[in-house]
């Protein structure tokens, strides 16, 4: 059972801040405290999705997608950032993630489940803006050292990565 | 046909000198070399549409190009997989607008022809309005592509009624295909559907990397290499073979280190026994002696056989790829990219090979999301006036003679670092380019 975290409640207002804060660090580059703020037994992934009608449901695949992490694979993904040789990030991205319409809910484990809209823009050297726009689906869990995220599903509207790669979180 | 020159009367043939390794620029930029592609390589070529897997039952399709066209690949209700160009025979309309799906009949969205998943015109929209001999349904079907042919569940197309059977065109590249595809009963299939990614670069490029390109790693991947997860030797996996196993049709075939779990591709132990009942002696003994292999069945579907960790902590994991490097245009590419699996495979195994492959190729992946900023740049600064008067340099492992005990068919050189294979590719493109019979 979950019950709905009101707008504005001191709960909403924490994770709010929590997704802004998580933001600002993929923003500046902060990857190892990005990583921080990962459960130890973070599941991060992103579905593929195919344009299909509407008697076949939304198009996502539950076999195959973009990511499909764990805390191993993501300390990998930043420290292979943190090397000199990651070409796809050197010189690296310039990210906005904006985060929005987040609806919350509790449930009676206390994890909080915070579905929210993003859309993410990067430019690389000079060429035109990507544009990455989908739902996130988190679960959060507060700790003693504050909130972690334990899952994230990141459901993609783009059905072809109207981009050369994925280099960056979402 | 085109003629074989372009508007400054360069011959296509002098883009590509196999014999020095020089490759000309402008085959990864020029318009003219892109539509001559279409018409002479895209049109004619046997060109990979899907996987049977795909489309297990009657009514099934999947929307895919063929040589920048959509086509439907469809599972007939009479148990035969069909491909169409997915057009509407009274405006062109786009048939199935969805990228995969069941369908007993396919209704055209504006008009209301429809039409039989064998596809037949079964009905037409006030047909009473039609003179008889006006309105030939039989004669009005859908568009089939012209020749299409499966291989071990790889269905393929061609656009040309003159290019040979699928089985005289891959030739002995078979031998090696189901060293990969089909050495355990059941075959692979496809896990899931194909990523699909949108790269600026000539397809060229993709394929270049995918005709025997070991010996990128070591810089193009040296963020992984520096985190360990390679042999800290750069020259640890140049061994192996280059292989022209026919034609165009080329790959690499590298051993893992000397332990049991590298041997068969380091594919699980319990289908190593199945593998060993399925392929040829010859096969198998190649299957046990090697970890990696990555190729292209020419001229646009490639694949890669590798073992690899998905993070710094876990073992290295298996996986085999198929890719299509669809041209869109002379400097865009959509790549397609299939992951396969034995039908035999574990649910276990299904989780850790599809792990590996996500996290380390695809366009998300910590290998391949480098490959494409490299791909991009090359293409970029090949499209420069001034840089196309300086050729490219494919010169590695020239003068390696041939491996004569090489026991497998085609032709083989030792070492997996070379540009032998490179220029066996590339010298099939001008021959594909400039002759009305490559083939022959």
């Amino acid at each position: 059972m979950t019950t709905q975290v009101p707008l504005g409640s001191a709960d909403y207002n924490q994770v709010l801040e929590w997704l802004y804060r998580e933001a600002a660090l993929l923003d500046s580059g902060q990857f190892e405290s990005w990583l921080a703020l990962m459960a130890p037994d973070i599941s991060y992934e992103m579905p593929t999705r195919q344009s299909v009608y509407p008697k076949d449901g939304e198009g996502y695949s539950h076999d195959f997608g973009f990511f499909a992490e764990n805390h191993a694979s993501l300390e990998t993904r930043v420290k292979r950032l943190g090397t000199e040789q990651a070409w796809a990030e050197q010189p690296g991205s310039r990210t906005r993630h904006f985060v929005s319409n987040l609806l919350l809910d509790q449930s009676d484990s206390g994890e909080f489940h915070a579905a929210t809209c993003f859309m993410v823009t990067r430019i690389r050297s000079d060429l035109p803006y990507d544009f990455f726009t989908g739902e996130r689906r988190d679960v959060l869990r507060m700790t003693d050292d504050g909130l972690r995220l334990a899952k994230r599903t990141i459901l993609f509207d783009q059905t072809v990565l109207k981009s050369y790669n994925l280099s960056i979180f979402l | 046909m085109t003629s074989s020159t372009m508007t400054d009367t360069t011959d296509f043939a002098a883009l590509v000198d196999e014999e020095r390794g020089h490759i000309s620029r402008r085959i990864y930029a020029d318009p003219q070399v892109y539509d001559a592609e279409q018409e002479k390589l895209f049109r004619r070529a046997w060109c990979f549409l899907a996987h049977e897997s795909e489309v297990p039952n009657p009514g099934d399709y999947v929307e895919r190009q063929l040589a920048g066209e959509r086509i439907l690949v469809i599972h007939g209700k009479d148990g035969v997989i069909r491909a169409f160009l997915n057009s509407c025979r009274h405006r062109g309309m786009r048939l199935c607008r969805a990228d995969k799906g069941n369908a007993t009949f396919l209704r055209c969205p504006y008009h209301g022809w429809s039409y039989s998943s064998e596809g037949e015109l079964v009905s037409v929209f006030a047909e009473e309005l039609y003179h008889e001999d006006n309105l030939d349904k039989a004669d009005l079907g859908l568009i089939p592509v012209t020749q299409v042919e499966t291989y071990k569940g790889f269905i393929f197309g061609s656009w040309s009624a003159e290019t040979p059977a699928l089985t005289e065109y891959l030739g002995d590249m078979r031998f090696y295909l189901d060293i990969l595809v089909a050495r355990t009963p059941g075959g692979v299939e496809v896990v899931g559907p194909p990523q699909c990614w949108e790269v600026h670069t000539n397809w060229k490029f993709a394929t270049d990397n995918f005709t025997g390109d070991n010996f990128h790693l070591y810089t193009a991947h040296g963020s992984v290499a520096e985190l360990g997860m390679l042999p800290p030797d750069p020259m640890a996996l140049s061994f192996g073979n280059l292989i022209q196993a026919h034609k165009g049709h080329v790959l690499h075939i590298v051993p893992g280190p000397p332990i049991p779990q590298a041997e068969y591709f380091g594919v699980p132990m319990e289908l190593r026994p199945l593998i060993e009942d399925t392929l040829s002696p010859q096969q198998a003994d190649l299957a046990k002696g090697h970890a990696f292999s990555v190729g292209t069945v020419f001229p646009n579907l490639s694949f890669m056989q590798v073992m690899v960790q998905g993070d710094l902590y876990s073992a290295p994991t298996p996986f085999l790829s198929f890719r299509i490097w669809q041209p869109t245009g002379p400097t865009t590419t959509k790549v397609w990219s299939w992951l396969m699996v034995e039908k035999e495979a574990s649910p276990e195994y299904r989780k850790a090979t599809y792990e590996a492959y996500v996290r380390t190729f695809g366009p998300s992946g910590i290998f391949e999301q480098d490959d494409m900023e490299n791909w991009e740049e090359c293409t970029r600064m090949n499209t420069g006036a001034v840089a196309q008067r300086y050729n490219l340099h494919h010169g590695m492992a020239l003068h390696v003679p041939a491996d004569r005990d090489f026991p497998g068919p085609g032709n083989a050189w030792p070492g997996s670092y070379g540009e032998r294979t490179q220029l066996c590719f590339y010298g099939e493109w001008k021959r594909w380019l400039t002759m009305e019979e490559p083939w022959a």
